[in-house]
């Protein structure tokens, strides 16, 4: 993070952009989900990729990101790869093989 | 002491040591919050019910994220403005984000309270009515003239305790009961507690009465066993009885001075018949039941796990009714229609939209159904849920009175009620958590580090440049929440 008092003062500016930029991407959220997309699929997927937009804003402004030491992005890269598995992992559920296929369905 | 690089960064991180801290924390924080995450999205994925779109209170929760934004920027505002020994701005923007804090929190306990309040019926065919309570739901009995008791013997987890799970269930003035013994008292903690002790001694004098018995017969078959096998026995025999220490149940019926009128709530009582209410501590009181209804007032039918719509139990004629039944149909046919002329080439099945919007009717704005031709006030989703109930919702909605037999599952808008309100509660909660300590730790920093804004801002800088990180954070995961929870 600089100290540079000058730059601070530049960021200012900058971080009511920002707050302004991020009303707003809500208030586009809220208009997309009335939005009747081919799926609903698609209305989640559109809709969380505004979100992220939104979460990089926060986190690169707001949070610095866009200009930290490097040992915070090497603990960041570790966060952020298990945080994709978590999110990934329900596909696994779809492989399961311990499918329950209903009492009548039983070939006996 | 002085706690090392507070102000100036450590040579190997080139960070000072409380950013790195925080750093840390947070990556466990999306950890946390990510298992959470994956749990709604595992949870959504298996939901065997439409999962709730569009079911919150929208305004709502755009204006939770309108407060937290502007905090955000506040807190971010309050951090540059110590850098630039700006010290008033750095207080009113602390200040602020305090205020946006309080506002969500308030906000968040309104949205609470509502839930709490609001109720989903399930009815045996599948159709889901929602709506209020405005008596709660209670079976009540008259002319209950015992309380059958049973004091266990050993410790057990359902015991007799009638002070407690049966007393607060009888409507007006508690009559004295007549004791076993003859005596006509009144239920008490000390009375109930006597005569609890002397059906223990009871049954504890029977027992030993048994086992001296036991132990007679037991010693009589040794002296007069000649073979091997019967001086075994007999061995065996006597080793049992010697240990025989089973106290039996007590049955004791209590016997009002005048017959009871009992009104029990659901989580009061195992179940019931006719003449007979088993409470949850076991006590069965006999009489007779006089109403087991739930007097509902609907503010919406669901019935999209209705196979035929319109024939829906919700529309026989003991509940809704007729013509309430042509409004649903009309508005249904009207969103059904609406859909057929935007989308020509979608399927109809597959929109969640439309099946909500068709098949979940909530334009209940009077007690009495729509003229024909008027049935779609132009209303949808949030909207025609929103609570008319804040000024006075007994106008607003029909009152059904809505039989037992045709009751599956009933539950306030809570984790109990389905796997969505589960999760909601759980992601919400823990994010209104980490705003209060988020607001707690800046309050900290505004109110009570006055003399190191003087002396030593630089330090100050840091603490509220940390404490804003984490604070951004709680912004970042609502970012999320608001769009999964609320509107996608």
């Amino acid at each position: 993070m600089s100290d540079n008092i000058e730059e601070i003062q530049k960021s200012v500016r900058k971080y009511i952009i920002i707050g302004i930029a991020l009303l707003a991407l809500s208030g586009f959220t809220v208009w997309l989900s009335t939005v009747e997309l081919p799926t609903h699929g698609l209305n989640i997927l559109v809709g969380m990729i505004v979100a992220t937009f939104k979460a990089s804003l926060v986190a690169l402004i707001f949070m610095h990101l866009n200009h930290e030491r490097p040992i915070i992005y090497k603990v960041l890269a570790f966060t952020v790869a298990f945080a994709i598995v978590l999110f990934v992992l329900f596909i696994v559920s779809a492989q399961d093989p311990l499918v329950f296929e209903g009492f009548y369905n039983r070939n006996e | 002491m002085d706690i090392p690089y507070t102000v100036t960064s450590r040579p190997d991180t080139g960070l000072y040591n409380a950013k790195i801290g925080i750093w840390l924390f947070l990556a466990s924080e999306v950890m946390l919050f990510g298992g959470l995450f994956s749990a709604y999205i595992f949870l959504r994925v298996g939901a065997d019910y439409p999962w709730p779109v569009w079911d919150l209170d929208v305004k709502l929760g755009f204006w939770n994220t309108v407060f937290l934004i502007i905090s955000s920027v506040t807190v971010v505002m309050a951090w540059a403005s110590i850098k630039l020994r700006k010290y008033t701005q750095y207080k009113l923007c602390m200040l602020a984000t305090i205020a946006c804090a309080a506002i969500f929190m308030v906000n968040k306990s309104m949205e609470y309270a509502k839930k709490f309040q609001h109720y989903a019926v399930k009815l045996t065919d599948g159709t889901i009515l929602t709506g209020h309570l405005p008596q709660g739901y209670q079976v009540k009995f008259e002319n209950v003239d015992a309380l059958e008791l049973t004091i266990v013997g050993s410790n057990k987890a359902v015991d007799a305790d009638p002070v407690n799970h049966v007393l607060s269930s009888v409507v007006g003035d508690v009559p004295k009961f007549k004791f076993p013994s003859g005596e006509e008292k009144e239920l008490n903690k000390a009375t109930f507690g006597e005569l609890r002790k002397s059906m223990r001694d009871a049954a504890f004098a029977k027992m030993q009465d048994e086992r001296a018995k036991m132990i007679e017969a037991a010693e009589k078959a040794a002296s007069v066993a000649t073979t091997d096998f019967a001086k075994y026995e007999a061995a065996r025999k006597l080793t049992i009885a010697k240990n025989y220490h089973s106290l039996s149940d007590t049955k004791v019926k209590l016997i009002p001075s005048a017959p009871l009128k009992i009104a029990a709530k659901p989580s009061q009582f195992f179940g019931y018949t006719d003449t007979s209410l088993t409470f949850v501590d076991g006590t069965i009181a006999t009489g007779k039941l006089v109403d087991d209804k739930m007097t509902l007032e609907v503010d919406g039918v669901d019935t999209r796990a209705v196979a035929q719509s319109e024939k829906s139990l919700a529309f026989d004629h003991r509940y809704l009714g007729e013509a309430w039944q042509k409004a649903f149909v009309a508005n249904r046919d009207h969103h059904i229609a609406d859909f057929e002329k935007k989308y020509p080439t979608r399927d109809k099945a597959k929109s969640a939209t439309l099946q909500k919007e068709s098949l979940f009717y909530k334009e209940f704005h009077s007690a009495e159904p729509p003229a024909a031709g008027e049935a779609h006030g132009g209303k949808h989703g949030a909207e025609a849920h929103a609570p008319a109930d804040s000024h006075g919702h007994e106008a607003h909605h029909p009152t059904v009175v809505i039989e037992k037999k045709d009751i599956t599952f009933f539950s306030n808008f809570t984790p109990k009620l389905n796997t969505y309100y589960a999760i909601y509660f759980t992601l919400t909660g823990l994010h209104g958590l980490h705003v209060v300590a988020g607001a707690g730790v800046l309050a900290y920093f505004l109110f009570f580090n006055g003399r190191m804004l003087r002396e030593d801002p630089e330090h100050l800088a840091n603490r509220v440049e940390v404490g804003g990180l984490f604070w951004h954070f709680v912004d970042l995961v609502w970012i999320f929440l608001f769009p999964l929870l609320y509107l996608l």
